[in-house]
């Protein structure tokens, strides 16, 4: 029989990306495909591409055997593929069987929407899921899981033949991931297709049937489950040929900076605990998910800290906010440096001076000469490749954005500096310049902590790397020596069998 | 790369004709625009008007008339730069001044008293505010829109239809004129307001913290800026600016009008942005605020003296605006 979907040489390229490359595969009618891969890989692309959301550059994709053109959502509704989206498309303030039938609601007398028949029909589609859920109630009124069985439900409604599920599991709970399971495991049973879009190993192994490996946009193999192993795949996951080289330089390793212990902030972190010393570059290192970020925040103060202690030089601290944070000396570069690091409206010098305003004014007065001269050394020792000082920051390149964004961590002279995601969106060249300033502040004494979801990135970087996973911090290496694979295999201990989890204390239900 | 960029611009600038060039310069800075405009409508106006315009009673009534809107602006100003805004600022006003009426002119207290109160009920009033926006996170178009019909009602309750007269005494606060050019106390509060206002916002590193907050506040915030603290305090701010203006109104007529002030928000927000504030923060002037307030009153006042009833002046003032704003368009220093 031929299969169900079948993919030929996909590639996708994004600006500066190439995100899919020559990647084929293909998934009989009724099996459930895992696409397991890094952050980055290309697996949710992949997702994306088949359900319409993205166009594909080159390739061919056919569906029982019959090749699809131009293939955009509404082709896709129509072919009968489905997708369940990361982030959930429904509409919150709409009902559970408005949001299945959105557009194609059953009408009656003048193009009323007969909501009696909608909901009948909606009931009925829900209840072929083996769940029992209100057509009537709003969507905002679900739990994740509900709203995912909502959403399996709208792709049901039309004549389903392919289903993607791109990560659903990230929001739910162990007995929610079992419920949706069940409900995968019945439609595959009913001969739909499923590619499973996770980087959770343990998932793809009480789940699906067969995996597909995916590593910096190309495909790294194609495995039945039942013939492989964790190593296996972990091995084909990693193992690229981008190394960023070590810095040699024998740094001087001083006093204990950062110790945070036990922090709680659910619902993502549960339980961390790290020391950064003066002069050290510690790594921390996880899943998307894994609650890095939200641990930072939580040590610097932009998140609210519900247990655990932070200590700074061997102080106590409570921050209630980034000021008190900033007052102790911890500086932090966030993720998204559009959205939460840069005035991308205002010019460098105003960018540098945001964080200290006291330094560049005299008295009360707010001193363009001090701002001035403080940017100008910034753009110098960085090489901020800018006209002058007063371009606005917005028109800058993502790798000179990313060094504004440095210099005005950099400006305030913080003990502790966490960085997160040092060089998300910044081209190769301006990366080995990023890191090389990141060593260089090392080696003056500051404290680098290093968010990062780039493994080379880490083990490039890193003296030791922390590792996290489900909102705990699971584990250490040195940072010499480390490889991919062990720093992976930490990161997905915590999720080595669904059933393993559940008998750890404390993991059962958030 | 970006070094490249200006340099072909250069080249593309010297091609373009000298009006193009001129309308560059002038949208570049919205004061400078402002200025040229107002002095070319006061020259305009004074040939026209020889016997009417450049009188020293009109110039007397425009500055006067235009007190009140030009102390609102300071504070105005200073919450669009830090990206939000208050409608509430007119029913403040009346209920400030109600205040200061009740506390002089029915319990017979100091005037001087009277004032403080005046100051006081609008502060609270903008603290109010500022906790509605900052603490329950209420967006600022509805809880002020909210709190400005709550305090013209409580207004009304305050006060019924109003104070009147006072007391001679909390009159002279408003009819205090200085001997030489013989102008009432609102419009030289005005000016001290917008000197040490403009001064405040443009120099001052405290003031500062509002363009931060206006050009991105999630990034103000892990900067270390208390962006609701400031909220708060700028909220506080407009209230008491919004009391001042008030008070003094309400001295000057020696009579405490629960209508005073309606409508007198969509004034100045106008000239608020008319002066080069935007919706979305980050950007303004004081100074440009003021000129806003100026240029609309110079056209106000054209209309007057022109007997063109009332009735146009909205439309003239609209037109202007979107002008301005319409300027922005040809803006080189901007995002591309």
């Amino acid at each position: 029989m031929a299969p169900r979907l079948e993919i030929n040489g996909l590639s996708k390229f994004f600006p500066g990306v190439r995100a899919l490359d020559d990647v084929s595969m293909s998934v009989e009618a009724g099996e459930i495909r895992a696409l397991l891969g890094e952050n980055g890989a290309g697996k949710s692309t992949l997702g994306k591409i088949v359900a319409g959301v993205y166009s594909r550059d080159q390739g061919t994709v056919l569906v029982d055997s019959a090749e699809i053109g131009t293939l955009d959502e509404k082709a896709a509704g129509d072919l009968g593929i489905g997708i369940v989206h990361q982030e959930g498309s429904l509409v919150p303030q709409l009902s559970v069987a408005e949001n299945i039938f959105a557009g194609r609601q059953p009408t009656q007398w003048l193009g009323q929407v007969n909501v009696r028949a909608m909901r009948e029909q909606a009931k009925a589609l829900i209840a072929q899921l083996g769940v029992a859920i209100d057509p009537a109630l709003k969507v905002s009124a679900l739990s994740p899981a509900q709203a995912q069985i909502v959403e399996i439900a709208k792709a049901l409604s039309r004549d389903l033949r392919i289903l993607i599920l791109d990560e659903p599991t990230a929001a739910l709970t162990l007995t929610e991931t079992e419920k949706l399971f069940d409900v995968v495991r019945r439609l595959a049973g009913n001969g739909v297709s499923v590619v499973y879009v996770s980087h959770r190993l343990a998932e793809i192994f009480s789940l699906c049937h067969s995996v597909t490996v995916l590593k910096d946009g190309r495909l790294a193999g194609t495995r039945r489950v039942a013939e492989t192993s964790t190593d296996e795949l972990i091995r084909l996951m990693v193992g690229r040929d981008v190394h960023f080289s070590r810095s040699a330089a024998g740094r001087r390793i001083g006093d204990i900076v950062l110790e945070a212990q036990d922090v709680e902030a659910p619902p993502l972190v549960r339980s961390a605990s790290i020391t950064v010393r003066a002069g050290e570059i510690v790594c921390l290192a996880g899943l998307i998910g894994s609650g890095r970020s939200e641990f930072c925040e939580a040590i610097f103060g932009a998140r609210r800290r519900h247990g655990g202690s932070i200590r700074i030089g061997g102080t106590a601290i409570d921050p209630k906010g980034p000021w008190d944070g900033k007052h102790a000396g911890i500086g932090m570069v966030p993720e998204d440096r559009k959205a939460a690091g840069l005035f991308l409206g205002m010019d460098i010098v105003n960018n540098v001076a945001a964080t200290v305003l006291s330094r560049v004014s005299s008295g009360a007065n707010f001193s363009n000469r001090k701002a001035e001269a403080l940017a100008r050394n910034f753009v110098d020792e960085l090489r901020i490749a800018t006209p002058s000082v007063h371009q606005i920051v917005g028109n800058l390149s993502g790798g000179n954005q990313q060094k504004v964004l440095l210099a005005k961590w950099m400006a305030m002279e913080p003990r502790l500096l966490i960085v997160d995601e040092p060089t998300r969106g910044v081209d190769v060249g301006a990366r080995s310049e990023i890191y090389r300033l990141l060593r260089a502040l090392a080696d003056k004494g500051v404290a680098l902590l290093v968010v990062s979801s780039d493994l080379p990135e880490v083990l490039a970087l890193a003296d030791r790397i922390v590792v996290m996973a489900e909102g705990r911090t699971v584990g250490e290496l040195r940072g010499d020596g480390a490889s991919e694979e062990q720093v992976l295999r930490l990161a997905t201990r915590y999720t080595a069998s669904v059933a393993e989890v559940r008998k750890q204390p404390g993991m059962a239900e958030a | 790369m970006q070094i490249t960029q200006p340099l072909a611009e250069t080249a593309e600038r010297r091609r373009e004709n000298l009006f193009v060039r001129i309308v560059r310069r002038l949208a570049d800075s919205r004061e400078l625009t402002l200025f040229v405009l107002v002095v070319a409508l006061a020259l305009a106006m004074s040939i026209v008007y020889p016997n009417n315009f450049p009188t020293a009673s009109n110039m007397r009534a425009v500055l006067l008339n235009l007190a009140p809107v030009g102390m609102l602006v300071c504070g105005m100003m200073l919450l669009m730069i830090g990206g939000t805004f208050d409608l509430s600022v007119g029913s403040t006003l009346a209920f400030s001044g109600v205040w200061a009426g009740v506390v002089a002119g029915w319990w017979g207290w100091p005037a001087e008293i009277a004032v403080l109160v005046g100051i006081m009920v609008g502060a609270l009033c903008g603290l109010v505010n500022g906790l509605i926006v900052t603490r329950i996170g209420i967006n600022a178009l509805i809880a002020t829109l909210g709190t400005l019909t709550i305090y013209r009602s409580l207004t009304y309750v305050t006060a019924g239809t109003g104070v009147t007269p006072i007391t001679d005494a909390f009159a002279e606060y408003g009819r205090a004129a200085d001997p030489l050019f013989r102008i009432q106390s609102p419009f030289w509060a005005m000016l001290v307001l917008v000197l040490i206002g403009g001064w405040l916002v443009a120099r001052t590193r405290f003031f500062r913290q509002f363009y931060f907050i206006g050009g991105n506040p999630r990034a103000a915030q892990l900067s270390g800026i208390r962006v609701d603290r400031l909220i708060l305090i700028g909220f506080v701010i407009m209230g008491a600016l919004a009391g001042l203006a008030g008070v003094l109104g309400a001295a000057r007529l020696n009579s405490a009008v629960v209508n005073a002030g309606v409508g007198i928000e969509l004034k100045v927000i106008t000239a608020t942005v008319l002066g080069g504030a935007s919706l979305k923060g980050g950007e303004g002037t004081i100074l440009g605020g003021i000129l806003g307030v100026l240029f609309i009153a110079l056209i106000e006042n054209a209309m007057i003296i022109n007997a063109i009833g009332v009735f146009w002046q909205g439309l003239v003032v609209g037109l202007v605006l979107l002008f301005a704003v319409s300027l922005d368009r040809f803006k080189t220093s901007g995002r591309a």
